[in-house]
């Protein structure tokens, strides 16, 4: 026995021993470098929703909405003319007026004038000529009654021309537009009542007076309508005085009285970057998300008793349609749109459809998404259900 | 070129380390395997060699018993040294022979069952003299494995408790625990296998030679009890 176990000892020992000094550890095992991707778990949301932007830019890293533009603000032209550069040249020389300004206008300026008087009408639109010189179409009329005669009249014309130079200039100065018109007619008036003693009735009709509170008026109604418009209406009102009965008729007037600015107001969004890609308008998670959806459609799913012992499902199949105010409370009566019947088992359907969403309501919605819910058209079809 | 530590991370699992690393209980118990892997391979190198031994012998006592020696001057020959495995068996047979008829017994009958029972005697002793301590290596091979068991349970349970201590479950911080924890069974199978293999030879071998001294003293028993009955004719005549 003491061989064996000295045997066993030495073997032991030998074994133990060889294990220690030649099995080392394991060498490690070798890891090839894997690069991690990184996974982001972007809910349905983000990808839904849009951003603002330009609908053709590329896509860029920052969302930039597109550059608002102003337009460039032009100061009102001081002198009358169709120079596209504000001179005192004129527009188009003529070579006629100047010799007529000299030496014919003054006399003959009267004198067409007195037969125009006892139209009463033409006196007037004389004055506005000069401040349309774009000539409008309006004007254009009252000017062909006159025709035969004022053939000539272009050639006076310069002198009234010249003295209304006066008047587009106030104009510029805005509030005071109006009121100096008032003077002119009056001037003229004079002159013309100096001249002819016999037309009485003319300055009894003449329009100035009445036409005065007009263009304030006008102002009054219109303060919000751009600044170029202003120093264009209160002329077409003074223009217009001497017909003041027909002038609410006129389509170009209402036109231009229009506020025309949008009613957005306030300031710009806007950026000095690059528009990105997006959509004119942001709708950041203003859609209902499918889960949302999802929830909206269980819970009335639920509130929903489905009329039994309907041959036809079809007939069941209703759309309601419903408003919700923010709280997410019913507003008014859910109203059938689709389906439905005035009777029988449509009518069945129709109604538990109704009662459904009133029993539902309040519904617990999102409120930064009331848009989207404000109103809400539910199906409500059998088939789903089951 | 200055050595990290950290840059070769294995040192620290080589087996030496992984057994100085180890919980005391687990080192108790790696040092009890060990003990019996020892021991076991003591009582298999022994079984060995004396059950080549006695394989050697019984084939020696059973040529010269069948070389027509006569009983007389074999019993002669063992009666003075020591004998095992068959000449234990024919030396008792043979001194119950001597004592019966140097007495003067008359029963043949009563001499037979006598001779008989001193060679089962016989028998049983060298049987018992074989098969000692092979129960120890039954008794590795079947629970080595389960002390082992038992030692890497405690090492990962204290592995655990220390993984939850530093707040980390990578694998670097797992890892040496456990593999600490699972040289104890690995000491438990290497103490268990070469056991249960040496028990299922050893016992075989031994049931062999128990079968062929079986067959020897029935063999001898027959020639005795023919002896008899001629002595018994002879006296009668």
């Amino acid at each position: 026995m003491k061989a064996g176990l000295t045997t066993s000892v030495i073997m032991h020992a030998a074994i133990i021993g060889f294990c220690l000094f030649s099995l080392k550890a394991p060498a490690a095992f070798d890891v090839a470098d894997v690069e991690a991707l990184p996974v982001d778990i972007v809910p349905m949301d983000a990808l839904t929703q849009i951003q603002e932007g330009d609908k053709k830019s590329p896509m860029r890293d920052k969302p930039a909405p597109l550059p608002t533009e102003r337009p460039d603000v032009v100061a009102d032209a001081r002198k009358v003319g169709e120079n596209s550069v504000d001179t005192d040249k004129p527009a188009t020389p003529a070579p006629k007026p100047q010799p007529v300004d000299s030496s014919t206008a003054p006399p003959p300026a009267p004198e067409p004038k007195e037969p125009v008087k006892t139209e009463d009408v033409p006196k007037p639109r004389e004055e506005p000529k000069p401040v349309p010189a774009t000539e409008r179409a309006t004007e254009a009329q009252p000017k062909q009654d006159v025709a035969p005669e004022p053939v000539k009249k272009p050639e006076p014309k310069p002198e009234p021309i010249k003295k209304a130079e006066p008047a587009p200039a106030p104009p510029t100065q805005e509030t005071t537009a109006a009121v100096e018109p008032q003077p002119k007619p009056d001037e003229i008036a004079k002159a013309i009542a100096e001249q002819p003693a016999d037309e009485v009735p003319l300055p009894n009709s003449a329009p100035a007076p009445d036409a005065r509170p007009k263009p304030q008026q006008a102002e009054a109604e219109s303060p919000k309508a751009p600044d170029r418009k202003d120093s264009e209406k209160p002329v077409k009102q003074a223009s217009s005085k001497p017909k003041s009965d027909d002038k609410e008729f006129n389509a170009d007037e209402i036109s231009a009285l229009l506020n025309k600015q949008k009613p957005s107001g306030g300031g710009a969004k806007r950026s000095t970057q690059q528009a990105s890609l997006g959509g004119k308008k942001s709708t950041g998670g203003d859609k209902l998300s499918q889960n949302e959806m999802d929830a909206l459609r269980q819970r009335l799913g639920g509130c929903w008793s489905i009329p039994a012992g309907v041959d036809d499902a079809d007939t069941l199949k209703v759309s309601v349609r419903f408003h919700l105010d923010r709280s997410g409370m019913l507003e008014g009566r859910p109203e059938v749109i689709k389906g439905g019947a005035a009777s029988g088992p449509g009518r069945t359907a129709a109604e538990s459809a109704v009662r459904a969403v009133q029993k539902c309501a309040p519904f617990n919605l999102p409120v930064d998404k009331y848009d989207t819910w404000s109103e809400v058209v539910v199906n409500f079809d059998p088939s789903d259900m089951f | 070129m200055e050595n990290i530590a950290l840059a070769e991370p294995g040192a620290h699992l080589s087996i030496w380390a992984l057994f100085m690393q180890a919980n005391w209980v687990v080192k108790l118990v790696m040092l009890g395997l060990l003990v019996a892997s020892i021991w076991t391979w003591a009582i298999v190198v022994d079984k060995v060699v004396s059950f080549g031994r006695m394989r050697l012998a019984l084939n020696r006592f059973e040529q010269t018993f069948w070389s027509g020696q006569s009983l007389e001057e074999l019993y002669r020959n063992l009666a003075e040294r020591k004998t095992t495995g068959m000449s234990a068996i024919f030396v008792s047979a043979m001194r119950e022979w001597k004592k019966s008829f140097e007495k003067g017994a008359r029963s043949p009958l009563a001499l037979q069952t006598r001779i008989d029972k001193a060679m089962d005697l016989a028998l049983t002793r060298e049987m018992e003299r074989l098969e000692g301590r092979l129960g120890f290596l039954a008794t590795v091979g079947s629970a080595a494995p389960f002390i082992g068991l038992f030692g890497t349970v405690i090492g990962i349970m204290t592995s655990f408790q220390a993984i939850a201590g530093s707040k980390s479950t990578s694998l670097a911080v797992v890892a040496p625990g456990i593999a600490e924890a699972l040289l104890a069974t690995a000491i438990g199978l290497l103490a268990a296998i070469p056991a249960v293999i040496a028990y299922n030879k050893l016992s075989s071998d031994a049931s062999k030679l128990a079968v062929r001294m079986e067959g020897f003293a029935d063999e001898f028993s027959a020639i005795l009890s023919r002896q008899i009955d001629e002595k018994v004719m002879q006296k009668a005549a």
